[in-house]
């Protein structure tokens, strides 16, 4: 399924990307001449959009496909990241799963053997995987697609690696997400829900992968719901009133824009009755679960300069402006 | 079992025939104790180590075939004892799947690297260990203690540490095996904190780390072909009374 869905969208973006299929990556055909670093992101297949969908001018340089739902191979990672690095070195963008966070740190042992600079940032949104108990940390989620554009923006103006990878974390840090769903995806191998889920019951902080959230909740109304959730992000994030937000309002793959943007209303809502000030909204399909049916929601705390960058042009098979 | 060395092995270079030897000689290794690692991994992983390393390994020996037969590359080979060490390190890397097969071929890298001179002397050894421990350090953010492949390449570098600077490279390799099998003993009687084994709780307790016993067959076959395991995990009897 994996092969010949990239095969398909190099096919599909031939304008936009380049596929090395000797090399398991994908590449922008015309990045910005004026990026000084390249930036190289990749994951498991299945929550596309993500991160195919963001190669190109402005955001991503390379991206490495891993397997349904698998990461990368370092090796991947490694040519990606000799292809397309620039003078000042590449900077990957890694959400923070185990076996990303292993196969890009191997790929950027083996870049300093080949004298390239090489540096990270670690995407942890995922407020539900938040736990004293266990040293994984937080997934990376929803947050993936806000701090591409951003620092890929950043990267355009010609900053450097650490400079970038400093923003980066910064970026990472200003970022909270929460995802609910009411029926798991289907599993490719056997064809069926990955999880039971009993009519009127909401799966409260799930993953992107099919992994349960630690509770199951009846479910409440949509406004209810919106406002604990944003209620729990703002706790986390603790902007002060008036401070500017950048919200991602994000479907798992089986929900409609039509109900997305009745989230996003309720969002607005609290968010207005908090007095902080949404600047910006997306909504739409950014970070999948296959079909999973259920959304998320995601709340960047954005300054003027972060709110330039998300404005700056970009020009890639999935950035909707 | 390391204990049969004797002076007059330091006195025989350990070049670039050296190191492809060891790396055959841990191919070897591996396929004689494949079944074995793999019904260790079974109780504690998901059972791929032993082919894993296997593959890593076969990949390596159909590299060094290769190169053998290219003149330029021998001549090339002979001036530096790391070149048969890197061309494992690139079949782990690039070929291997999984997390501790790539890791493995961090550490023949760093060793790779350590050993750009003529002959892999105690002081290429103790840089190659150190830096490869640290690099599998930075990366699976392992330490000492949670039941990982650095619980027997941490007191190997230790012995190396330690070694008397005039010993030669199969005496410090010798130190560093005899170490690293101290080690895996450990790691039976840890809990893990960190990979695969750490999702098994103390069902894991009592069975050695796989990773581990990895580091300690490499760095044995840099003396012999290792066959049964069982003597290796075996804790010595304690002394008697002299």
């Amino acid at each position: 399924m994996v092969p010949d869905a990239l095969a398909g969208f190099a096919r599909v973006h031939a304008d936009l990307v380049v596929h090395d299929e000797q090399g398991g990556f994908l590449r922008a055909r015309s990045p910005a001449p004026t990026r000084r670093v390249g930036i190289v992101s990749g994951g498991g297949c299945g929550h596309e959009p993500l991160h195919l969908g963001f190669i190109g001018a402005g955001m991503l340089d390379a991206v490495c496909p891993g397997r349904l739902m698998a990461s990368p191979h370092n090796r991947q990672v490694f040519d990606a990241s000799r292809a397309v690095a620039r003078g000042g070195g590449v900077l990957h963008l890694v959400k923070n799963y185990t076996g990303d966070r292993i196969n890009f740190g191997i790929a950027a042992e083996r870049l300093a053997h080949e004298g390239i600079d090489c540096a990270r940032v670690l995407v942890d949104d995922d407020l539900a995987s938040e736990s004293a108990e266990s040293a994984a940390g937080r997934r990376g989620t929803g947050a993936t697609v806000l701090v591409e554009k951003v620092l890929g923006a950043a990267a355009d103006t010609g900053l450097g690696l650490r400079e970038l990878a400093g923003l980066g974390a910064e970026l990472a840090g200003r970022c909270r997400s929460l995802a609910v769903a009411s029926a798991a995806h289907t599993a490719p191998a056997t064809g069926r829900a990955a999880f039971e889920l009993a009519e009127g019951e909401l799966e409260y902080g799930v993953g992107i992968h099919g992994e349960r959230a630690r509770r199951t909740v009846s479910r409440p109304p949509l406004d209810e719901l919106v406002t604990d959730m944003t209620e729990a992000l703002l706790t986390s994030l603790g902007p002060a009133p008036g401070e500017s937000v950048i919200a991602l309002v994000n479907g798992l793959g089986g929900v409609t824009r039509l109900e997305l943007y009745g989230v996003a209303r309720a969002l607005a809502l609290r968010l207005d009755g908090r007095g902080l000030v949404l600047e910006r909204t997306l909504v739409g399909d950014f970070v999948t679960a296959l079909d999973m049916r259920g959304f998320s929601l995601t709340l960047m705390r954005a300054d003027t300069e972060t709110v330039k960058w998300f404005d700056a042009p970009a020009h890639t098979p999935a950035w909707p402006r | 079992m390391l204990d049969h060395y004797t002076p007059e092995d330091d006195t025989t270079h350990t070049g670039a025939a050296f190191t492809e030897g060891w790396m055959r000689r841990f191919a070897a290794s591996a396929r004689a104790t494949e079944a074995q690692l793999t019904a260790l991994d079974q109780q504690v992983g998901d059972g791929d180590f032993g082919t894993n390393l296997r593959a890593g390994l076969d990949a390596t020996v159909t590299a060094l075939d290769t190169e053998a037969v290219t003149v330029a590359s021998t001549a090339g080979r002979a001036a530096r004892a790391g070149g048969p060490l890197q061309t494992a390190a690139t079949a782990f890397l690039d070929g291997v799947g999984g997390t501790s097969g790539p890791l493995f071929g961090l550490l023949l890298e760093e060793l790779a690297v350590a050993a750009a001179g003529p002959a892999l002397d105690l002081t290429a050894l103790r840089a190659g260990l150190t830096g490869g421990l640290a690099a599998i350090q930075r990366v699976g953010e392992a330490r000492p203690g949670d039941k990982t492949l650095v619980d027997a390449l941490y007191p190997a570098c230790e012995a190396l540490r330690v070694c008397p600077a005039e010993a030669g490279g199969r005496t410090a390799l010798a130190h560093a095996s005899r170490a690293a099998w101290e080690g895996v003993r450990c790691t039976a009687r840890l809990r893990a904190r960190r990979g695969r084994a750490s999702y098994v709780g103390t069902r894991a307790t009592g069975v050695p780390d796989p990773g581990a016993v990895g580091i300690g067959l490499l760095l044995s076959s840099a003396g012999g072909v290792v066959a049964e395991l069982a003597p290796l995990l075996a804790e010595p009897e304690p002394a008697g009374p002299s």
